[in-house]
């Protein structure tokens, strides 16, 4: 009797320890398992040299070739052979799926996954339901839905803000060459209520065109609204304009800050529409990529997106004003390369001051990624997905 | 990978002064302790405040932290560059009147801090600003208990580090010899003309790429350096002798230590030292993260149940190997650096507090 009631105690006890001090997932990486990433984007073709659709195919397509090529070319294209990289192709269906399986000859050490499965064309609502489901292990999600997924359990992994969302004034349109109007419409937006609503708190209003984190002086450029300022500058106008907002058709994001900005417009009486762009004319201009055109649809200002291409401050700046430039006509002498904080600041502050070009808030990079993905580390600006140093957890269950 | 920036160059650092954990004043930790790049950046701002304030010469004060720096710092910061101002016949004050206002925002970018001066007299706002290289070994402030870690940078660089070791160079009296284990080569790098020079590289051939999690050990009085995969000999302070050759087997034995359990957390990085400052024998471990998160090393004492003997030293990184010197009182440390991606190389030594 007293043998089985030493007995119970000691299974009771090493029951509480087991609950007290939950094992702690091994830091030493191991191999073998197959991660599974969900994609918004179809992507048709891998080849380097076949132009994508869309800004969304061109990404995704980035990050796959990614995986597939050890090394860019001075352009930033891959160069090589497919299957240089960290993984190899192993299965191919355009626009549904990939499979590549883990390079063992790769230079730089074999993955630590045997393959990763691209599941493409995945709607935000499926990518976050499987993510929810632990369906899959590794998914992009947009940021204003980062909150709502964190609260439905799944494990929300955010980069810094490296995305810029901005107004731009584009060249040529005779109501936005005042500057008066330009200066009224830019006063009117208010960026902190676009972050707590819309973007519900995961981003940062945008005063510049470098993050704080990047250039350390982002602070110098105020995000207050002057909803005041913009009325009095407005009644000063004669004939007020009426003018159009364009949004890229395919961003829900983009179409929810248009309006907000109709609203915030209305209220310094300033008359603003807004207006879907079609995606293939407007959709959102990645640094490097093509400028957007806006030539098919009338528009006098423009929502963008401005992915960093680097966390170096001079070169994201530097591509940031390659993109805009045409658009907005902003000319700007090429910043040195040896260019100080202070220099940066002072061209940052130029094209500012100009009034082309309205920041209004950083966007993070966020992902979702299930419980037995470990090693995961947000890529830096212009970096790719680091998915041959992920390793999977073989202690924790899928479905 | 996309384009990636300059984010390092190879470069030796050899450290000016040990981290040391004994307790300093707070008088000592007066404008004096700022490292002499901050001074030059200051003195820099001083000569940019004061040409941009021109013709004002008194101000109010307004100093603000957006930095990683430490309050501490800030501090001393603000106080060096008061005493900068005045030696160029500006005063602070601290009521009104004054003929403007003066307000420094300590920041900091991607790479540098960012000091920033801005001057207000009536409409007029003007902006100046300095840089400095944020990478300044420091000496720290805080106190330390009876036993107390220091850490001794030895060397970085942007590559894989599996190992290092010092030795002494047979050539040169009083010289040494850095030895540095990565994946594909073991290096030699004798001290010159004040820095560390790369004096022989030995390639590491092998059948088939390196493993991802690549470990590796060196031991310098046996003049050897071990792979699971591969083996290099000779006598390391003769570096023409180190031939290396691959292994016919894979063998991890000796590489990997078996986890132990401590205070709850499975601990799977650790070293045993001998016994110091009448505490012993004393573990050294790292903490339970992976290879994305901050680490820390810690002494403790395993007997009965494991004691925190020490603080725990930070590093900003996870450390990827941790190996006990001969010495036994040290351990030699291989991190990595989250902030600026560097590999890094230091020694852990365990040494009695005040």
């Amino acid at each position: 009797m007293k043998l089985r009631l030493l007995l119970c105690l000691a299974v009771i006890s090493v029951a509480l320890a087991a609950v007290a001090a939950p094992l702690r997932p091994a830091r030493r990486p191991r191999y073998g398992g197959t991660l599974r990433v969900e994609i918004g984007a179809i992507v048709r073709s891998l080849d380097p040299s076949v132009a994508a659709a869309n800004p969304e195919e061109a990404d995704a397509k980035d990050e796959l070739d990614a995986l597939l090529y050890d090394r860019r070319g001075e352009s930033g294209t891959f160069v090589g052979a497919a299957g240089s990289g960290p993984f190899r192709l192993s299965a191919w269906e355009a626009g549904k799926s990939a499979v590549f399986a883990a390079n063992e000859d790769y230079r730089a050490g074999r993955p630590f996954v045997d393959s990763v499965e691209i599941q493409m064309g995945r709607s935000t609502h499926d990518r976050l339901l499987d993510l929810e489901l632990n369906k899959a292990d590794f998914a992009r999600i947009p940021a204003e839905l980062a909150r709502q997924a964190a609260d439905r359990g799944v494990r929300v992994s955010a980069s810094q803000p490296d995305e810029l969302l901005a107004l731009v004034f584009l060249a040529g349109r005779t109501a936005t060459e005042n500057a008066r109007v330009r200066e009224a419409i830019a006063r009117c937006i208010d960026r902190v209520a676009i972050v707590n609503f819309i973007l519900q708190k995961e981003g940062e209003p945008a005063g510049g065109l470098l993050p704080q984190w990047s250039s350390g002086t982002a602070f110098l450029f105020p995000t207050e609204t002057d909803a005041r300022a913009a009325k009095e500058i407005w009644s000063q106008i004669s004939p007020s304009p009426k003018l159009v907002l364009g949004y890229d058709s395919a961003d829900t994001l983009q179409q929810s800050v248009a309006e907000r900005i109709v609203v915030n417009a209305k209220e310094a009486g300033i008359s603003l529409v807004s207006r879907a762009m079609p995606n293939s004319s407007a959709a959102s201009a990645h640094t490097g990529s093509e400028a957007p055109r806006s030539d098919t649809i009338h528009v006098d200002a423009r929502l963008i997106r401005l992915r960093m291409p680097s966390p170096t401050a001079r070169i994201s700046l530097a591509a940031f004003v390659d993109t805009l430039g045409p658009m907005a006509g902003i000319e700007a002498d090429p910043l040195p390369e040896n260019a100080s904080p202070e220099d940066i600041y002072n061209w940052e502050r130029g094209i500012i001051n100009s009034g082309r070009v309205a920041p209004l808030v950083w966007l993070p990079q966020v992902y979702g990624l299930s419980a037995r993905v470990r090693d995961w580390k947000q890529p830096a600006a212009g970096e790719s997905w680091p998915l041959a140093y992920v390793w999977l957890d073989s202690t924790t269950e899928t479905h | 990978m996309r384009r990636l920036p300059r984010l390092f160059s190879l470069r030796a650092v050899i450290t000016v002064a040990f981290l040391t954990f004994t307790a300093w004043s707070s008088q000592a930790q007066s404008a004096a302790q700022i490292p002499p790049e901050w001074n030059k950046a200051l003195d820099s701002l001083a000569d940019k405040i004061a040409t941009a304030a021109k013709p004002a010469r008194t101000f109010s004060l307004n100093v603000k932290n957006i930095s990683s720096l430490s309050g501490t710092d800030v501090a001393s910061l603000r106080e060096e560059l008061v005493s900068d101002l005045a030696a160029r016949k500006f005063r602070i004050t601290e009521k009104p009147p004054s003929d403007g206002q003066l307000q420094i925002s300590f920041s900091e970018s991607a790479e540098d801090y960012v000091w920033v001066a801005e001057i207000r007299r009536g409409d007029a706002h003007e902006v100046v600003m300095v840089s400095t290289a944020r990478d300044v070994v420091r000496k720290p402030s805080a106190a330390g208990p009876s036993i107390t870690l220091q850490r001794k940078a030895v060397w970085e660089q942007a590559g894989k580090i599996l190992d290092f070791g010092l030795v002494s160079d047979a050539g040169m009296e009083g010289g040494s010899i850095l030895v540095i284990l990565e994946p594909d080569k073991l290096s030699f790098h004798q001290y010159r003309s004040g820095e560390w020079q790369l004096t022989r590289a030995v390639a590491i051939a092998r059948a088939r790429p390196v493993q991802r999690d690549a470990r590796g050990r060196i031991d310098p009085p046996a003049g050897k350096a071990e792979m699971p995969d591969a083996e290099c000999s000779g006598n390391f302070q003769h570096p023409e002798t180190v031939t290396c050759s691959s292994a016919a087997a894979v063998q991890e034995v000796g590489f990997v230590t078996k986890p132990i359990s401590i205070q709850g957390h499975t601990v799977d990085s650790y070293v045993d030292l001998g016994a110091a400052c009448g505490i012993g024998p004393l573990t050294l471990i790292t903490g339970p993260g992976d290879w994305t998160e901050p680490d820390f090393v810690q002494a403790v004492r395993l007997k009965n149940q494991a004691d925190a003997a020490s603080e725990k030293l930070q590093f900003p990184g996870p450390i990827l190997a941790l190996w006990a010197s001969e010495d036994g009182k040290s351990a030699r440390v291989v991190s990595r650096n989250l902030q600026t991606g560097a590999y890094e190389a230091s020694i852990v030594a365990v040494s009695c507090g005040d």
